[in-house]
């Protein structure tokens, strides 16, 4: 009866001693991994800072500045150029009723619509 | 040796010698104990010491598997301590102004060098910039740790990684960079080659707690949160080439600019030309690129009749209606004092402004006495030195006895420097409503603006001033800088320089002071000009009308789009638009 106690109890032992030593090795694999990610993502940023940096350089308005007079016949804004919203022509009005299922059917089957004084601001042309 | 003893003596004679065998136990146990239980007793003590012992073990097998590997990181650390990082600094916009890179730096331990003239050869050979000699004696000096040359490219890394010389090894460390070079110079400063900083907003992260953090070792990653700055990089590329264009065509001696927005003190943009490059922080030794805007103080001539005129209007005595008396020069003891643009007869206020009448703005502040104009400009903040992120910043030069004759020439800019930055700040709060807001680098709300603001004058005051700016701009001495659209307010300011301790006929400090737009106003540029040269164009002036305004008004037809003003035309001048709403005078 002890005996086969004492046998059981150094089986789970070996066990117990197999698994530690898995979870020892495993973790000490994690940690590596896990340094070596930490190494990466650090070499990573670096790289991104040094390409930001260049493109920081790259960026520069003096250099933009330097290459647009070259290349581009573009100048500076003029306040001129600038126009409030308020100066922007009004919507014309819709032909048809927006709530209408088939606008162009709805065109069709009554052509006087376009003639329309409500048709407002749509240029002559187009009725 | 005790229980040795009484072991020995014990099992080879049980019975035979009962009186030693008593007289042991005696001693041992005394007479009448039960020998069984004790030993009992002890063997179970031995079990609980020996399993607590295990337990211990036991415990700290788990601490140490369960607490984080810590020898690497600590290696890391110790890498580090030379790399200091420092946050990126970025401008308004996210745009990046410094920002750091690693690069390999070289180390040598001499005493693991074998053949010190191979080693110094070889390395020669890959850097020939290196100086020979002094490479030869670090080598072989008997310290533990020497730098042989900081900063390396990678490709001379991988050369010399490559020679495979014992005893040499490389660090990677911070290098600042400042991708925009000599565009945002003055305002960022500089580091030295140990990334700590020595100028500018650079020195200020370390007064601020960065270089504690770097004795502790803490400041080793790049994940610190960056800086924003206030100033805008295209706002300070297209005031910098303005600048250096104005420069270059009135030969001055230096041209300096600044734009602040009035409503929070943020300042959009500063340039001082000449300026250095700070990736070259050599550059910065010259004195003549000093940052003229916070360091240099000067006499800022009649851009100071703004805060005399503001001062009068505020005291309540004296409104737009009032009229002194400029039709001869003011005598005063062997001074004379004279208007440039004379007229020669009676002026209200608003023409005192528009003529820049010295005479005019002189009987002002008399009329209001010394200790009001005294007060008036500590109020403002004319007499103390002014302090911002920057860490350089001079004093002003105040008369030590502050007689009549200071008052009147104080009053038109004249026997008072200030640093320029002060007066702008001044002339901020008599154009947004009297509110003094020291001005800042960093980003700022209006919120925390005005928490931060004093009132100086009142509401009304700052209205009628904003007419006489603008008024100046329709139909005084800054019609150059009218530019379209922004409904631009400024006053000129020619100052005659002191050269020698006299004031000198041919040598001017021009000055420009313009807000936009000026019945809102959002912005206060000032352009500076230091001696400038007549040139053709100019007619054989140099007074601030003919250079600084027309070089204000380039700048600010360039800037006006980025900063976003959006243009308004046909608006009615000055006297209906800002004085009507100011309900009359």
């Amino acid at each position: 009866m002890m005996r086969v106690l004492n046998i059981c109890v150094i089986g789970a032992l070996v066990l117990a001693a197999a698994d530690v030593y898995t979870i020892k090795f495993e973790s000490t694999r994690q940690a590596q991994r896990v340094a070596k990610l930490r190494l990466e993502i650090r070499r990573e940023r670096d790289a991104v800072a040094s390409l930001r940096a260049e493109w920081a350089k790259l960026d520069n308005p003096a250099r933009i500045q330097a290459l647009a007079r070259r290349h581009l016949q573009l100048g500076p804004l003029e306040a001129r150029q600038a126009d409030p919203l308020d100066n922007l022509p009004e919507r014309p009005a819709d032909l048809v009723a927006v709530e209408e299922a088939d606008p162009i059917a709805a065109v069709i089957a009554n052509p006087g619509a376009l003639g329309r004084p409500a048709a407002g601001n749509v240029p002559a042309a187009t009725r | 040796m005790m229980a040795m003893h009484v072991s020995a003596a014990d099992r080879p004679a049980p019975a035979r010698d009962p009186w030693r065998r008593r007289l042991v136990a005696s001693l041992l146990y005394g007479r009448n104990v039960d020998r069984a239980a004790k030993t009992r007793g002890r063997i179970a003590l031995a079990v609980f010491i020996f399993a607590l012992g295990y337990a211990v073990i036991a415990a700290r097998l788990v601490m140490f598997a369960a607490a984080p590997d810590g020898h690497g990181s600590r290696r890391a650390i110790a890498q580090d301590a030379v790399a200091t990082a420092r946050p990126d600094i970025l401008d308004r916009n996210g745009e990046i102004l410094a920002t750091d890179v690693r690069t390999p730096s070289l180390f040598a331990e001499p005493h693991r060098i074998i053949d010190v003239d191979e080693a110094s050869e070889l390395l020669t050979a890959v850097m020939p910039d290196i100086d020979a000699a002094e490479l030869r004696g670090r080598l072989a000096s008997k310290r533990r740790f020497v730098w042989l040359k900081r900063e390396i490219t990678p490709e001379q890394r991988a050369q010399i990684h490559r020679l495979g010389i014992p005893g040499i090894g490389f660090l990677p460390e911070n290098k600042r960079i400042y991708p925009n070079g000599a565009e945002v110079s003055h305002v960022l400063g500089h580091v030295n080659i140990d990334n700590q900083g020595t100028a500018g907003i650079e020195k200020w992260l370390d007064a601020r707690g960065l270089a504690d953090l770097h004795l502790a070792g803490l400041a080793t990653d790049r994940l610190q949160t960056p800086v924003e700055l206030a100033v805008d990089l295209r706002v300070q590329h297209a005031l910098r080439d303005e600048l250096i264009a104005a420069r270059a065509k009135f030969k001055a001696v230096a041209a300096a600019g600044v734009l602040t927005d009035v409503r929070t003190g943020e300042i959009v943009s500063m340039v001082s030309e000449p300026d250095y490059d700070p990736n070259n922080p050599r550059e910065a030794l010259d004195p003549t690129r000093i940052n003229r805007l916070t360091t240099g103080v000067y006499e800022m001539g009649s851009t100071f009749k703004a805060l005399t005129l503001a001062m009068a209007l505020d005291s309540g005595k004296i409104t737009l209606k009032s009229a002194f008396d400029a039709s001869h020069p003011l005598q005063y003891g062997k001074f004379a004092i004279h208007d440039f643009h004379a007229q020669n007869r009676v002026l209200t206020v608003p023409e005192i402004f528009t003529y820049s009448s010295n005479i005019g703005t002189a009987r002002m502040a008399l009329s209001l006495g010394i200790e009001h104009h005294k007060w008036f400009l500590r109020k403002t903040g004319q007499l103390e030195r002014l302090r911002t992120e920057l860490p350089e910043s001079a004093e002003p030069l105040v008369p030590k006895r502050w007689a009549e004759l200071n008052t009147v020439t104080i009053a038109f800019g004249h026997g008072l420097s200030v640093a320029p930055l002060q007066a702008v700040m001044a002339i901020s709060a008599l154009m947004n409503g009297g509110h003094l807001i020291p001005p800042t680098f960093l980003k700022r709300s209006e919120s925390e603006a005005l928490a931060l603001a004093t009132q100086v004058i009142k509401p009304e005051t700052s209205e009628k001033m904003r007419y006489l700016m603008r008024l100046n701009v329709e139909k005084g001495t800054a019609t150059k800088a009218d530019v379209k659209g922004y409904y631009v307010g400024g006053k000129t300011g020619t100052a005659d320089k002191v050269v020698g301790g006299r004031y000198s006929k041919t040598k001017v400090l021009t000055s420009f002071t313009a807000v936009l737009p000026a019945d809102q106003p959002r912005y206060l540029l000032l352009i500076m000009l230091d001696e400038p040269q007549a040139t053709p164009d100019t007619h054989g002036f140099t007074t601030s009308g003919w250079n600084a305004v027309p070089v204000g008004g380039a700048v600010i037809a360039r800037i006006a789009p980025l900063l976003g003003l959006e243009p308004r035309f046909e608006l009615p001048p000055a006297d209906k638009l800002i004085l009507a709403s100011a309900g009359g005078r």
